[in-house]
């Protein structure tokens, strides 16, 4: 439970900004996309998504806009910047590595 | 807005701070969070109570949460470190270069530290702006000190009027610093011990005599060097993004400081003044987060009688 916790902490940062680079989205969206895409497996402890995505927006990698829908609420919906493009990019091939390089460990091709 | 909601969105809040205009856009996104949750368990079939009680479950600790957010907020770039340690390398610089005897170069760090700290007060206070606001007391101070020297008539008209005016200045800029986080106060108040002690030492009995501007120039490098490390503090101060480490930055740096203002003037400041600056110091500590107290609980009171006004009617 500690490691599967250790490793969504890893990759929450990657998780943000790979789904606000789908669409820019809001935090109550991000945490329900997270669950159902994951199939339940990210589960968000809702209160720290905020300070994430607050930390992401200081770092320049997400932008957040309020948008006012037609029934007059207001939403704040994050986008991905430039800057954000640039580190997902970085981090999708190192990801891609990483898991390259466990499976190779975990499923040793057949000789 | 039930009690609950409201409660668990004070505490957030309370233990925010950061910027105004910043607050109220992450108690708004919360609030948002809250009724999109809300409405989704209800729909599940939830009472309105039980709902509740889940989606604040849900959310989680809301100190945390304040604690994390004012985290991800209260690391400044270098740019506003070096804004916010420049007022203490100008007075390093006044005492290091002997500018301090030119009434030119002390017109320019006057004129600097009061358009500055207008500039930053009326552009949302932000945290680099407090170090210039606690020098703009200097100039309030060196009036009063000027103030026994006019011809006696005057003084005896000026002395209560300036005093009453500096004391409503000085407490109308602490209660406007303590409601949005009384560390920036005390960030504030930080070089007056120092300020006071190199004072008493300068000038016994408080008073300015003609062998004042001879012993200014002869601790005037260790004035410089207190100031230097004053600006270095806060340029760590605003870098830092750990409550518990900026105010252990500011007590270690503000008695290291002191300490060093008494070795170096040799005797010239007895034990007994140096254990009272020590005091003034802790008073100093002290005070911000008191009257932050008192200003929340006297909030508290008012919103609950705001809250409650409607349905008495």
């Amino acid at each position: 439970m500690v490691q599967k916790r250790e490793l969504i902490k890893g990759s929450s940062d990657s998780l943000l900004l790979c789904l606000i680079a789908q669409q820019p989205m809001y935090g109550y969206q991000i945490i329900k996309e997270l669950e159902t895409r994951s199939q339940g497996y990210f589960k968000f402890k809702e209160g720290t998504l905020y300070p994430a995505l607050h930390r992401l927006e200081r770092a320049g990698l997400i932008l957040g806009k309020w948008q006012l829908l037609s029934n007059g609420r207001p939403r704040r919906y994050y986008h991905l910047t430039a800057k954000g493009h640039a580190k997902l990019s970085t981090e999708r091939v190192q990801w891609q590595d990483f898991i390259k390089a466990v499976n190779m460990i975990l499923q040793p091709a057949e000789s | 807005m039930t009690t609950a909601r409201h409660h668990y969105l004070e505490i957030i809040r309370e233990n925010l701070k950061i910027d105004l205009a910043e607050e109220k856009e992450v108690i708004s996104e919360l609030e948002t969070h809250i009724e999109d949750r809300l409405q989704e368990l209800k729909e599940r079939g939830l009472s309105e109570e039980e709902a509740e009680r889940t989606c604040l479950g849900l959310l989680g600790s809301a100190k945390a949460i304040a604690r994390q957010i004012y985290e991800a907020h209260s690391q400044g770039s270098w740019q506003q470190a070096s804004l916010a340690a420049m007022p203490h390398l100008l007075f390093a610089a006044l005492f290091a270069l002997n500018w301090w005897q030119h009434v030119g170069w002390l017109s320019i760090v006057t004129f600097m530290v009061i358009g500055t700290s207008i500039y930053g007060w009326w552009h949302g206070k932000p945290a680099w702006v407090f170090p210039w606001l606690g020098y703009s007391l200097i100039p309030v101070a060196a009036l009063g000190l000027i103030l026994p020297y006019l011809p006696r008539e005057w003084s005896l008209l000026t002395i209560p009027f300036y005093f009453l005016l500096a004391l409503w200045w000085i407490i109308c800029l602490l209660i406007q610093t303590a409601r949005r986080d009384w560390l920036l106060s005390s960030l504030m108040l930080l070089p007056m011990p120092i300020i006071v002690g190199w004072f008493i030492t300068l000038a016994p009995g408080l008073k300015i005599t003609a062998q004042t501007p001879e012993r200014i120039n002869y601790f005037a490098p260790w004035i410089a060097l207190s100031f230097l490390i004053l600006a270095l503090t806060i340029a760590a101060f605003i870098r830092l993004r750990q409550r518990w480490l900026r105010v252990s930055l500011l007590i270690i740096s503000g008695l290291l400081t002191l300490t060093l203002v008494v070795y170096y003037v040799g005797g010239r400041l007895n034990v007994q003044t140096f254990a009272g600056l020590i005091l003034v110091m802790w008073g100093l500590f002290l005070i911000p987060p008191l009257l932050e107290r008192v200003l929340r609980r006297s909030r508290r009171i008012w919103q609950r009688y705001a809250f409650f006004k409607p349905s008495q009617q």
